[in-house]
């Protein structure tokens, strides 16, 4: 074999796709030692009866109970109706973004991921302080037309709880499409166009097909994400006619310590999310394979808006995304600024919430006080998380990519299997985890760090594989003969054609880590002092509004890292 | 290419780093004569807490060192402990509500110790009889007006199903909270096994029930309903620290369930002595900090606290569900309460 010519050919690929098969592998140890393992001894305990026997009755219980079955239901429901609810209010988005350019679009992509970071007592917070009975709008509105009662109801009812859904999951819709169709080729449409469609039969029979990958890609994360919501359903929901699966984990977790019952309702919903995944990545697959990059790889370039209709179109939708997204941060921000002022109450501008921050020394006796050193420590923890979580996201998407066989879709299964699972379950894994360890802030840093990765390279893998699926692997070949080596190939004709991608899953990742609380609070035994921490222990202790002045520093350091990541993108030779 | 294979091993094993060296440098707790860890619920150890305050005045007093570890909310620190129950760590918990009682006793992982101070503690709140767990601070939950909105306050729970509060008022889940629980747990005290009727009669006026005390809380501060269930001392500390007394304790003459928070000293501590000097400085000379950062009461009778507790007028009678009648029946109850409130 050795010496025969015609089988180096042969070898060479073998050997690629022996390189790109081991790209996967940091990926599955960090996931099987951080995730799988604890995940299936707390997953186990669905098994074990009070005797500590073996039993399956615990599972059959739940399986069979109406009351389960009711609200598995209403979980997929609510979870379907905000899918669409968030893609259809991405997709015009996507579309402008990625046909024009115009000023402001920066700020729209940077301030649309924002909602990301902020952890879910705060999205509350600002969706009160905005839409609420007494909130910014209706207070507008009772003061324009002087009226007594609040004239908008919006808040606790099931709009309320898509809305919220929406505010949130909308920019992984336009961030992961808008990425993706700026990378369609234009000249299917330009034929289309020559020969007199008219643009809608354009883009209902050419551009959306070719999209799906990145819908779906979409789609499938933000139905994930719904999937597991609690704080916002029951809040903005109204109470418990909205329960999802996770409200029961958590109460049989955490309430009623029946780590059994949590364990066995947990099993169901990710048995169902799997499903989901699988269904998802078999669509995938086999769409990706019709769309491969043209030869001429020439995307759309993005141009200034010329009608009047596009202009119109383009103020419009980030008049929208503006007011959508910015009004509960402005809540948020607003409420910072604000204290009750003596005896009264009333509320009265105050910048003491700030100097509180940043007055506080923390226990470690460091200059910057409580918040400086919270701030500094998320950024740390959070940049070093979307470079880990960039490298083996990609890494894992070039094993994927070779898309053959089943072992494939397994570890694809599997990457994604983090996404599924109930944060409550997570955490228990989590304590079981921290007990092998010495507290020390080191390890537990290291430990942070790693849970966010497993956390956030879903995103990352969602972001870029969709886009690498569609790299032609006779370039990697092409590259191979002509001399380049394997890893040359991986970095210098590979990763760039996935500049754009890269980046959005990147920013996501930074945004992932900075919003995290679960996991940081565990384990680090609350050593690591991040962003959320303070905050969740600001509400903890009544201070709400210093909460909302941390959520602040949190909004504008988002701001700043996502127009970073965003001139970061623009293609080399655009 | 085979070498590349193995640098993406030795990658991904670098990237694993903890789960190498963790195992092995566990120290023994022995080994460090002086310490005691103690776990506490979060807002115990956080800058805010009373942690930051008691430590270091214990450490001064008796020369012992304290290793605070943070550990969640109540029900966490008792599922912690269980899972270190081969390679205990801990040393003293504190933190486990009345509530909890039966599942802590069960556990068998803690150790019964009389405090002397227990003497000076009125016997409402020895809610532990077999000193396994030593009340630190209770409080009792109560529903908390806004004046700017309310003049005549709700004098009872029936008061509270006038339809004059219809959407007025903010409940927590029993499911999520244990501050819904509490209210669950009075009104069983009140009705007894008619309770349910109390839940079904409220429906009307509640605005929404929140996932937690914070979101709660947090929606009324911001105006959007004038009633809340809540703790009789949190007007304590709007009083304290933003100096207003806008926010007040609705008191009902029926009584109000008693949340009682005990700490206790794990078996298999080696520091048996010094654990229980930690107890008794808990029990006396830190009473005034816990009861000022945790916004509750203290149980030593002897504790001077400021004039800002005046906001929180201690309830007349103090109800207390059975800790045994609690583990048998809280899962029946949250079923009964789904069933009614999801409809």
């Amino acid at each position: 074999m050795r010496n025969n010519p015609s089988s180096k050919a042969y070898r060479t690929i073998l050997d690629t796709s022996r390189f790109y098969r081991s790209l996967g592998v940091p990926a599955l140890v960090i996931l099987a030692f951080l995730f799988i393992l604890p995940l299936s001894i707390i997953l186990s305990k669905a098994f074990v009866d009070s005797d500590g026997g073996f039993t399956f009755n615990r599972l059959i219980g739940n399986l069979t109970s109406a009351y389960t079955l009711r609200i598995l239901a209403f979980t997929l429901f609510q979870a379907s109706v905000s899918t669409v609810a968030s893609v259809l209010i991405g997709l015009p988005g996507a579309y402008l973004l990625a046909t024009y350019r115009f000023p402001g679009k920066r700020i729209i992509r940077a301030i649309c991921t924002i909602p990301f970071v902020l952890p879910s007592i705060l999205v509350v917070l600002g969706f009160v302080i905005f839409y609420g009975n007494n909130g910014l709008i209706n207070q507008l509105l009772m003061n324009l037309f002087g009226l007594e009662e609040p004239p908008l109801r919006i808040l606790y009812s099931f709009t309320a709880i898509i809305l919220a859904h929406a505010f949130y999951n909308f920019p992984i819709a336009l961030g992961l499409i808008s990425s993706f169709w700026e990378q369609l080729p234009a000249h299917c449409n330009q034929a289309a166009a020559t020969m007199g469609a008219k643009r809608w039969t354009v883009f209902r029979t050419i551009t959306l097909p070719r999209l799906m990958p990145a819908i779906l890609s979409a789609a499938t994360l933000i139905f994930l994400f719904c999937f597991s919501s609690f704080a916002i359903m029951l809040v903005l929901g109204g109470g418990p006619q909205f329960t999802t699966l996770e409200v029961e984990i958590y109460r049989r977790a955490r309430m009623t310590m029946d780590q059994g019952g949590a364990a066995a309702l947990s099993l169901l919903s990710i048995v169902v999310a799997l499903v989901l995944i699988f269904i998802y990545s078999w669509t995938q697959r086999s769409l990706a394979r019709q769309e491969e990059i043209q030869e001429t790889v020439q995307g759309r370039l993005p141009r200034s808006p010329q009608s009047l209709r596009a202009k119109i179109l383009v103020v419009l939708y980030t008049l929208f995304s503006v007011v959508f997204v910015l009004g509960p941060l402005a809540g948020i921000i607003l409420r910072s600024f604000q204290a009750p002022g003596s005896r009264s109450g009333n509320l009265e501008f105050t910048v003491k919430w700030y100097e509180q921050l940043f007055g506080i020394q923390s226990q470690a006796g460091s200059i910057l006080g409580t918040a400086g050193t919270a701030v500094l420590l998320s950024v740390v923890i959070a940049t070093i998380t979307a470079i880990i979580s960039l490298i083996i996201g990609a890494m894992t998407a070039a094993t994927l990519r070779l898309s053959k066989g089943r072992a494939n879709l397994t570890m694809e299964l599997m990457a994604m299997l983090p996404m599924a699972v109930s944060s409550v379950i997570i955490g228990l894994g989590y304590y079981l985890i921290s007990s092998f360890f010495n507290e020390s802030k080191t390890t537990g840093s290291i430990l942070i760090v790693l849970a966010h990765v497993v956390i956030a390279s879903p995103f990352v893998l969602r972001t870029v594989l969709p886009e690498y699926r569609k790299i032609p692997f006779t370039y990697t070949q092409a590259s191979l003969t002509l001399g380049a080596t394997v890893s040359q190939t991986f970095f210098k004709v590979e990763l760039p054609l996935l500049r754009g991608a890269l980046a959005t899953g990147a920013a996501f990742a930074f945004a992932i880590s900075m919003g995290e609380i679960n996991a940081t609070l565990v384990l680090a035994n609350a050593q690591v002092v991040t962003m959320p921490v303070v905050m969740y222990r600001l509400i903890g202790s009544y201070n709400f509004p210093g909460a909302c002045a941390l959520g602040t520093l949190l909004i504008v350091c988002c701001a700043l890292v996502f127009s970073l990541t965003e001139s970061l993108k623009r293609r080399p030779h655009a | 290419m085979k070498k590349h294979a193995i640098l993406s091993l030795v990658l991904a094993v670098s990237l694993v780093p903890a789960a190498i060296f963790g195992q092995g440098k566990t120290e023994s707790p022995a080994s460090i004569a002086n310490e005691i860890t103690v776990y506490a619920y979060d807002s115990f150890t956080s800058e805010w807490g009373p942690g930051p305050l008691v430590v270091p005045a214990f450490e001064q007093k008796t020369g012992i060192k304290v290793n605070l570890v943070s550990v969640g909310n109540g029900g966490e620190l008792l599922q912690k402990v269980l899972l270190e129950k081969n390679n205990p760590k801990a040393d003293v918990v504190v933190g486990f509500a009345n509530d909890i009682l039966h599942e802590v006793l069960v556990s068998g992982l803690f150790v019964s110790y009389r405090s002397p101070e227990m003497d000076r503690i009125p016997e409402f709140l020895h809610f532990d009889p077999s000193f396994t767990l030593l009340p630190f601070n209770y409080g009792n939950f109560a529903f908390v007006y806004d004046t700017q909105k309310i003049q005549v306050p709700p004098q009872s729970l029936e008061d509270l199903l006038d339809p004059k509060w219809k959407g007025k008022v903010i409940l927590m889940d029993p499911r999520t909270s244990s501050v819904g629980m509490g209210l669950l747990q009075w009104t069983i005290a009140i009705y007894g096994e008619d309770y349910l009727s109390w839940w079904k009669k409220i429906k009307p006026n509640t605005l929404t029930i929140a996932d937690g005390w914070s979101s709660g809380y947090g929606l009324f501060t911001q105006g959007e309903a004038p009633l809340v269930i809540s703790y009789t001392t949190s007007p304590v500390y709007h009083v304290m620290y933003e100096d207003t007394q806008r926010y007040q304790t609705a008191v009902f003459a029926q009584g109000h369930l008693a949340v009682i928070e005990g700490a206790g000293i794990l078996k298999s501590s080696a520091h048996q002595a010094q654990a229980r000097l930690f107890i008794d400085f808990l029990l006396s000379d830190a009473q005034e900090a816990i009861a000022t950062t945790n916004i509750m009461y203290p149980v030593n009778p002897d504790t001077v606290l400021p004039d800002a507790f005046s906001a929180a007028p201690k309830p007349e009678v103090s109800l207390m569900l059975d800790a045994d009648a609690i583990a048998k029946n809280r899962e029946k109850w949250l079923t009964e309460w789904v069933e009614v409130m999801s409809r």
